[in-house]
């Protein structure tokens, strides 16, 4: 065996350590706790003139949630996605406890499908309104994907290799892949992985003419199939991944391991024009679950997934799927459902192409 | 070189250097310097740009009114330098049974920012949704691995400036990890009014042809192209029985953690990267025969990259910016230069570091000046990006 | 001279309000900055990139270019030399 592929084989599986996030229900951990206990809720209803139906429904991060006067000043110029990644992240750090002496060995992987794409409008409002020779550099210098990241960055300190990478079905799965890469290289102790995407009018006028927006503000996950049901979220997630368990360890997680699991999770989200492929894709007789009518749809909500499952694994609960409508007959989580010790999320993207994230604990 | 190294076994080139990688060095060795006015698009400003002429626009994208159709171009880009690549590396046929992935930087393709969708969304509150769909077809990863049938990990890497160098970073993770056994890697942008107008008003573009690390330097250029690279490893480069002599052996990345737009001032962060990329390399900064620095001709990047270079790598380091040639790619630079300074190694030799005239006194060291021989195994690729981030390379050459 | 005095103060106060509403200071009111103080580095703590956003500022609100961040660097230094040059060169453009 050349010394090459002896690296591959020496790897071990990177652990979630601490969580942050932010969601249409509001801040942290907890929060996240009392919506899988609690069910589905109703989401907000936008009065929207390119949606005349009823109101839009949207799950959107609270303003409270995003006012926090410790970031004040670092994060005074940070458009919305900044400002909740900023706070998830900063959340995460602390949720995990862990003392971090050196923050040149901690890295920041940050994945998003759209971007601050609300900023971009506003940038281009800027050249319509101003012209070209006159718009603000501001707005242009947060309109890029990774200026999320880099207030992450500042605001913690965080000194180590810093990445944004962006996929429409499977950022936040790559980067996983990568900071498990970035483990096992020892090119870090600890990577914060996140994700953000937020709403904004021009994307719901975007999600009004390519989904199928729910009239009754209800996703239905368990349906799978053609046109599927969708209620637009935003939000961010961010996992403070390390070489082994620390501070307060939740869970192992991995891509693509071949683990077999005690629950599935799918990510059936409503953007996929047909979500029939989440049914072969699912192991037989594996209890099932699905958290998207609590998240709402958005492309990086698998992260939400992902920190559902950790907290089951480590809380030894099983959160019931908050929308139970199962013309399938899939297996579905219940009251009987054994607490799990080994969680599958799973995700289908274009072209038939399938992800799953194993968490153990 | 240690055995974490991977084979550059492939490399395409676009930018207004040239059309290919043997028409870039072919201007690098004439000195030739293809600045010119805006063509692509209307606008007001009127600084001098560096377009990849030779990719022409379809006749359709071309109106008074509207820029290019956003995305399109770079991705087309991205595909004539893919293309080469693949060709250069034996693979432009028969890639059945190969694990191959796609990592690639751009700026400007991820994002959702086509003019006339806009304007109509604003003034009617409807629009017709082409371009919308054309971006959701076309994160710039994903759709050269389904044009190349590449089935392995993708991703789009946007870290800004450094995204081309940091897209072949994370290839090479992806490779060492045996996600993969090939990679293509790079990146692509194109010229765009989005950020020449963002840009400008962050006024780092200089109304002038840009000189980098020059006294008299007045800031960037925009430029746009491809560089990309086929990165295997060694043992799917040995099976195929290609005999590159090029390797990426390091990559290191640091973040400042200091501002959205203005770079660390005692330049830590880049240092970090450096150091980081040698000793995942295996080399000291004395094995290091040449550098193509980042270089955009900006005030604070030049001054602050040149003082670390000299604080790294000596006085006498011999380095130049290729920007001078292909004006600031973006999402592209950092897989052009590392191309450059694959070709250079393979070659014997790096041009002037065009637009350079006088040293700046605040700058320890200065960049050569005529054409240099190159005698050396060893050259480091350097990328600082707004956000932050600051990221290095190693490349080297084996055998004779 | 009360007239020039009265621009001037008229000048100032404007400023004030769009340093805070433009450059996202929250947690300033435009009645606390002081005419003096230092906006850069120490007193209001603003850095490069609110000196390029307040270039926009001047010519949005004033008509007024700044040709290079050297010259910037010398004009902003507070209120008073910033309202001292809107006062200056809007009289010479001719417009508001």
């Amino acid at each position: 065996m050349s010394a090459q592929e002896s690296n591959i084989s020496q790897h071990s599986t990177p652990c979630i350590n601490g969580i942050g996030i932010v969601f249409g229900q509001g801040r942290g951990i907890a929060r996240l706790e009392r919506a899988l206990i609690r069910g589905w809720v109703p989401p907000e209803l936008l009065d929207l003139s390119f949606f005349r139906a009823t109101g839009f429904p949207i799950y959107q991060v609270p303003a409270e949630a995003l006012n926090d006067k410790t970031f004040s000043r670092k994060i005074r110029r940070a458009d919305r996605l900044s400002k909740m990644a900023v706070i998830a992240a900063a959340d995460a750090m602390a949720d995990s406890g862990i003392d971090l002496p050196d923050t040149a060995r901690v890295g920041i992987i940050f994945a998003t499908a759209f971007g601050p794409h609300a900023t971009t409008f506003k940038f281009l409002d800027d050249i319509i309104d101003y012209g070209d020779k006159s718009v603000s550099p501001t707005s242009f210098s947060h309109s890029v994907h990774n200026a999320a990241a880099s207030y992450v960055a500042s605001v913690l300190d965080i000194r180590g290799p810093n990445l944004t990478v962006t996929h429409f079905h499977f950022a936040f799965q790559e980067a996983v892949r990568l900071a498990g890469t970035w483990l096992n290289e020892e090119k870090c102790d600890h990577v914060l992985v996140g994700t953000a995407d937020e709403c904004g009018t021009a994307m719901e006028f975007i999600a009004s003419r390519k989904l199928h927006v729910a009239l009754d503000g209800k996703m239905y996950p368990f349906q799978l199939r053609r046109m599927p049901s969708s209620v637009p979220g935003e939000g961010s997630v961010f996992f403070v991944l390390s070489a082994e368990p620390a501070g307060n360890s939740y869970c192992a997680l991995e891509v693509d391991g071949s683990a077999p699991a005690d629950i599935q999770v799918i990510n059936a989200d409503g953007m996929l024009p047909d979500e029939s492929a989440y049914l072969n894709a699912l192991l037989p007789h594996v209890p099932v679950s699905a958290y998207t009518p609590l998240s709402g749809s958005f492309m990086t909500a698998s992260s939400f997934d992902c920190a559902a499952s950790a907290l089951m694994i480590r809380n030894r609960v099983t959160y019931p799927p908050p929308v139970t409508d199962n013309p399938h007959d899939l297996p579905l989580c219940g009251d009987s459902t054994p607490a799990p010790s080994r969680v599958a999320c799973v995700k289908c993207g274009c072209g038939g192409k399938v992800m799953v994230m194993n968490l153990s604990g | 070189m240690t055995d974490k190294s991977v084979v550059i076994s492939g490399m395409g080139a676009i930018s207004a250097a040239g059309a290919t990688v043997r028409g870039t060095l072919e201007s690098f060795a004439a000195g030739t310097v293809n600045a010119g006015k805006l063509s692509l698009f209307e606008s007001p400003l009127e600084c001098p740009v560096f377009e990849a002429s030779s990719l022409h626009p379809p006749r359709s994208e071309i109106s008074s009114n509207s820029a290019p159709q956003d995305g399109d171009r770079t991705l087309r880009l991205a595909m004539a330098a893919v293309g080469e690549a693949l060709r250069d590396a034996g693979l432009d046929s028969d890639r059945d049974g190969l694990r191959i992935g796609v990592c690639l930087g751009t700026t400007v393709a991820c994002q959702l920012n086509d003019m006339a969708f806009y304007r109509a969304y604003r003034e009617k509150g409807d629009a017709p949704m082409g371009a919308v769909d054309r971006y959701l077809k076309n994160n710039l990863a994903d759709a050269v691995a389904r044009a190349v049938g590449a089935d392995g990990p993708s991703a789009t890497v946007v870290n800004a400036c450094s995204s081309g160098t940091d897209a072949v970073g994370a290839a090479l993770s992806w490779l060492r990890a045996g996600m993969c056994d090939i990679a293509i890697a790079g990146g692509a942008d194109e010229l765009n009014r989005i950020p020449l107008c963002g840009f400008t008003a962050l006024s780092v573009v200089s109304p002038n042809v840009c000189t980098p690390f020059d006294r008299d330097r007045q800031g960037l250029n925009l430029g746009e192209g491809a560089g990309i690279v086929v990165l295997e490893t060694q043992k799917s480069a040995a099976n195929r029985g290609v005999g590159s002599p090029l390797r990426v052996t390091g990559y290191g990345s640091a973040c400042d953690a200091y501002h959205l737009t203005a770079p660390r001032p005692d330049g830590s962060g880049l240092e970090a990267a450096l150091r980081a990329a040698l000793a995942e390399a295996g080399v000291s900064p004395a094995d290091v025969g040449f550098v193509n620095a980042h270089g955009t001709a900006t005030r604070d990047n030049d001054k602050v990259e040149g003082a670390v270079l000299a604080r790294v790598f000596g006085d006498d380091l011999a380095f130049l910016s290729t920007k001078g040639f292909t004006g600031h790619t973006l999402g592209a630079a950092g897989g052009l230069e590392t191309i450059f300074a694959g070709t250079a190694l393979r070659e014997g030799w790096i041009p002037a570091s065009p637009g350079f005239a006088n040293k700046d006194d605040e700058i320890p060291i200065a960049p050569v000046t005529e054409r240099t021989g190159i005698d050396t195994r060893c050259a480091v690729s350097t990328s600082l990006a707004f956000g932050g981030n600051n990221s290095a390379l190693v490349i080297e050459r084996v055998g004779q | 001279m009360a007239d020039k005095d009265q621009e001037l103060a008229e000048i100032r106060e404007k400023l004030k309000e769009l340093l805070v509403s433009n450059l996202s200071l929250e947690d300033v009111k435009p009645e606390e900055i002081e005419d003096d103080a230092p906006l850069f580095n120490e007193g209001l703590g603003l850095d490069s990139l609110d000196a390029v956003e307040i270039v926009v500022l001047l010519q949005r609100n004033f008509g007024l270019e700044v040709k290079d961040m050297e010259m910037g660097r010398k004009i902003f230094q507070s209120v008073n030399t910033l309202a001292e040059y809107v006062h200056e060169n809007r009289d010479q453009a001719g417009g508001k």
